[in-house]
């Protein structure tokens, strides 16, 4: 799985830095190969919950198309870390979603080999 | 005569992308000799061990031994059996015309023979013929419809016909107000 850590995280952006979590590695999944072979696109949505040291809690699926994407989600989710909360600093519980897109992208005929 | 096959025919992919099949050799077993004596054992050595040199990939030695096999072929299965294996072993020597007639020579000789439209398939994908491997896949999937051989071929035509980046976007959002009802603990 590829891992971004917070800084480099293009198009990735903490929705409010006033109390919602600031991701520290994010993990994006590994397209399934199985879906590929068969060009099969899909989203899952996965909710969880964020412990004070910034891990995830309680991951489940929400929502999916397709099946063969919920596992890479899931554990990419369970991979990730967010910046822990400060001793003392109190941070109002929440239900963070991330939803993962699959697509594959048709390479150009004057890009192909 | 009592036949043992462990298997037919194997597609080896040298460098390339995944193994459609990977088939141990046929073994056939003659079971007797005279009255006395029953003997066990491959009754076409050639054969067998021509698949076991194509398996590990000793290709040019498994088609040496494979065709000597052909030679020494009995029945349907043995024939079918080693024009299937050369299909595969002139393939992997790149000599896809040969292995054409290879495996035309198999479907002529049965031509409800899956493994080798499979194998034909993947000669016309190698000689760029994408719609008579298309049309070979087809057709093996109607005679096996659960092949992962003939949908590995069939994702190898996908990447030589319509060749996809795989790509995964995220998007990170709060949970919607009916989540947060059902708040979760911060830990």
């Amino acid at each position: 799985m590829l891992v971004l850590p917070a800084v480099a995280q293009e198009g990735v952006e903490p929705v409010d830095t006033d109390y919602d979590r600031m991701p520290a590695n994010t993990v994006v999944p590994e397209y399934p190969e199985k879906a590929r072979r068969q060009r099969i696109e899909g989203e899952v949505q996965v909710c969880f919950d964020i412990s004070r040291e910034g891990f995830p809690r309680r991951v489940t699926v929400r929502e999916s198309t397709h099946p063969y994407f919920e596992k890479p989600a899931v554990e990419a989710v369970r991979r990730s870390t967010w910046r822990p909360i400060p001793p003392g600093e109190e941070v109002p519980a929440i239900k963070a979603c991330r939803t993962f897109r699959f697509n594959l992208v048709p390479v150009p005929p004057d890009e192909r080999d | 005569m009592k036949i043992k096959a462990l298997a037919v025919g194997a597609i080896i992919f040298a460098g390339l992308l995944l193994a459609a099949e990977n088939a141990a050799a046929q073994r056939t077993s003659s079971d007797v000799l005279d009255s006395h004596k029953k003997v066990i054992g491959p009754r076409n050595p050639d054969l067998s061990d021509g698949a076991d040199a194509l398996v590990r990939g000793d290709f040019e030695r498994g088609v040496e031994l494979t065709e000597k096999g052909l030679e020494n072929a009995r029945g349907s299965f043995e024939l079918k059996a080693a024009l299937s294996n050369l299909c595969a072993g002139y393939l992997m020597v790149r000599k896809p015309q040969e292995a054409l007639q290879a495996c035309n020579r198999v479907l002529e000789e049965d031509p409800n023979f899956w493994r080798a439209y499979n194998n034909r398939a993947l000669v016309y994908l190698e000689l760029g013929e994408f719609e008579l491997s298309e049309a070979d896949i087809l057709r093996g999937q109607e005679l096996r419809p659960k092949s992962k051989n003939l949908e590995l071929t069939k994702a190898k035509l996908l990447d030589a016909t319509d060749p996809v980046v795989p790509n995964v976007e995220i998007d990170e959002r709060r949970g919607s107000a009916d989540e947060q009802s059902d708040r979760g603990t911060t830990l």
